[in-house]
């Protein structure tokens, strides 16, 4: 390549070791100090009684203690954040799916359109939590509007249906019930969906269309094509948001905290809100609070790992000759 | 012999349809956010007013300036935007490093790391928090933005570093080799050639960074308590314990804090398709 008396050399594989250490050492100096070390010190921390305070009269030795004298918020909030998950997290990945099927037309002006689905994702967090706030207030917000809106509408088809029955319908206290308040959460969860649309949407956009011509010149309509070429494309990012949806359920923490309110009696108290006040709120159980994030660490490891081991052969991943190298 | 394929008479039907469902759905997502700027130009009797229309016949632009005098909320902004763009850069930096160090060093144990790295995405660290907020207090950090800021620059965001190195690993091997070949060391290799072509996953990560960061509730939560220091997702916060009464300003102060978020990803949005399936074939 180079005219020269010497050949350039590639530097010694050993010095590119060092290269390549130093380069990652900040990364991995965070996965130690940040992650992995305190996995085990939380661990550790587990099997004591302790107000992560006071060094005098603080630490006790409980062995697992905490992991049996679990108390009733441990209980509720576990349960409160399944329900919250088997209604989200399902409901999600259709939502988000379907978004993505609708986002991938090839029309003019999908781009806003796009843009718009995926404003309230970006803008997430404390903002979209008051908003939804705001929505859902029984009396003014615009959830109930357009509910009191709609029965009106029906009004008088159901007078025509049942000349006795009219739409008094109740419109629900969203945030202000106990039974009500998680389904909003979910209506929120699923206005947040522009995350899990855009990962449904690279994956749709990388299927060859060249199947889908195929599919449809051997005759296949448009549901028997969705089956078999296009789910089955998009089987590793069903599993990718599944997995990453149902961990991030679990953890919920921001609406759960910002939402609550006595009227929900306890309908929102959530796993890592009780983890919270546990830690945060006089008495300051730190050892408790730390067998708890590893109950749900376990949990989530278990149930995720599960997932992704059991659907291993349902998962179509498509081989390194067709895309470009992910592994 | 000619194959003739879409040329389906019920093809138009299909477009007004798909049109029709766009523009229904986008209606929907775009509702409550135009609920909020309704309600944030409001007088409060027209808010708790259930029988007053949405649309304020006078819009009440003091709203805004009365979220500035409520409370220190320049001030929250402020702090914001200095915790978001610290973090971002850091993060930058890192995580390219990081990717690099994956991609096309030989790192020790790649495999092993880039497993863990998958790891780190899907398992957040909201279960750590709590000997990384002893960690912090014993280094006398609480109150401080450092819990905030140094984790970002320690290899700042799982999915950063995932970002780079997929990008790294599709950068031509010619290309990543010549200046390497010339006689560069991976510094200069690194800072000359890889970084400029990764301007797409540069801005992405920038960006994708300094939003995580302008949202992050739980962090500031933990270990902030003077509200001077507040960053804005505390600060709407206590417009909220405020708004038992006066949810116009929470709203206006919603839609000031969204700005920012809104500036970065509208002009960041372009980069992001390149950066995340670099060299994929457009069919």
């Amino acid at each position: 390549m180079i005219a020269s008396k010497r050949r350039p050399t590639k530097p010694e594989p050993h010095s590119r070791k060092r290269h390549a250490l130093l380069f990652a050492a900040p990364w991995l100096a965070g996965l130690v100090i940040l992650s992995i070390g305190p996995m085990f010190a939380s661990l550790i921390l587990s099997f004591t009684r302790w107000d992560g305070l006071s060094f005098s009269d603080g630490i006790e030795w409980v062995g697992t203690a905490n992991y049996h004298e679990l108390d009733d918020e441990f209980t509720k909030s576990l349960t409160n954040s399944l329900v919250y998950s088997a209604l989200a997290v399902p409901l999600g990945l259709i939502v988000s799916l379907a978004l993505a099927l609708l986002a991938n037309a090839r029309l003019r002006g999908i781009r806003i359109f796009r843009t718009i689905l995926m404003l309230p994702y970006m803008l997430g967090g404390v903002a979209t939590i008051m908003i939804a706030g705001w929505i859902f207030n029984p009396r003014f917000g615009l959830m109930n509007r357009c509910m009191n809106l709609a029965y009106a509408v029906l009004d008088p088809v159901v007078r025509i249906v049942n000349t006795t029955g009219t739409t008094d319908w109740p419109t629900p206290d969203w945030l202000y019930s106990p039974t009500a308040c998680k389904p909003a959460l979910v209506l929120l969860h699923l206005w947040l969906g522009g995350g899990s649309m855009l990962v449904f949407l690279a994956a749709l956009q990388r299927i060859p269309r060249s199947l889908h011509e195929a599919a449809r010149l051997d005759g296949a309509g448009t549901a028997s094509r969705f089956r078999h070429v296009t789910l089955v494309h998009l089987s590793p990012a069903i599993l990718f948001n599944l997995i990453v949806g149902w961990v991030f359920a679990m953890q919920a923490f921001d609406q759960s905290y910002l939402l609550y309110n006595r009227s929900q009696r306890d309908g929102l108290l959530f796993y890592m809100l009780n983890v919270y006040r546990t830690a945060f709120d006089a008495p300051y159980r730190m050892g408790y609070a730390a067998a708890l994030c590893w109950i749900l660490f376990c949990i989530l490891a278990i149930t995720a790992g599960s997932l992704f081991v059991f659907t291993r052969k349902r998962i179509y991943y498509v081989s390194q000759s067709q895309h470009a190298p992910i592994y | 012999m000619k194959i003739e394929v879409n040329t389906k008479p019920n093809r138009s039907w299909r477009t007004v349809l798909t049109y029709t469902a766009l523009c229904v759905v986008a209606t929907l997502f775009a509702l409550p956010l135009i609920a909020c700027l309704l309600t944030s130009l409001q007088p409060l009797e027209r808010v708790y007013d259930a029988n007053a229309p949405l649309l304020p016949s006078q819009p009440r632009w003091t709203n805004y300036v009365e979220v500035f005098r409520t409370l220190p909320f320049a001030r929250f902004m402020v702090n914001s935007t200095l915790i978001s763009t610290t973090a971002a850069f850091g993060a930058v930096l890192t995580s390219s490093m990081a990717g690099y160090a994956l991609a096309n060093l030989n790192l020790p144990y790649r495999r092993l790391w880039f497993t863990a790295l998958i790891a780190t995405l899907i398992l957040p660290s909201q279960i750590l928090f709590i000997p990384q907020f002893m960690l912090f207090d014993a280094l006398g950090w609480i109150g401080t933005y450092k819990p905030l800021i140094v984790p970002a620059w320690l290899g700042g965001g799982a999915f950063n570093i995932f970002l780079f190195r997929q990008f790294f690993k599709s950068i031509p091997k010619p290309l990543a080799e010549a200046a390497e070949l010339d006689g560069a060391s991976p510094w200069q290799c690194y800072r000359y050639v890889m970084m400029p072509t990764a301007r797409p996953v540069v801005v992405t990560a920038a960006s994708l960074s300094f939003m995580l960061h302008w949202r992050f509730f739980f962090g500031p939560l933990m270990y902030l308590s003077d509200f001077n220091t507040f960053p804005v997702s505390l600060g709407l916060r206590m417009y909220q314990t405020l708004a038992g009464t006066w949810i116009n300003l929470l709203m206006a102060a919603t839609v000031i804090s969204t700005i920012p978020l809104l500036a970065i990803f509208l002009m960041g949005q372009r980069f992001f398709p390149d950066a995340v399936s670099p060299n994929s074939d457009a069919d």
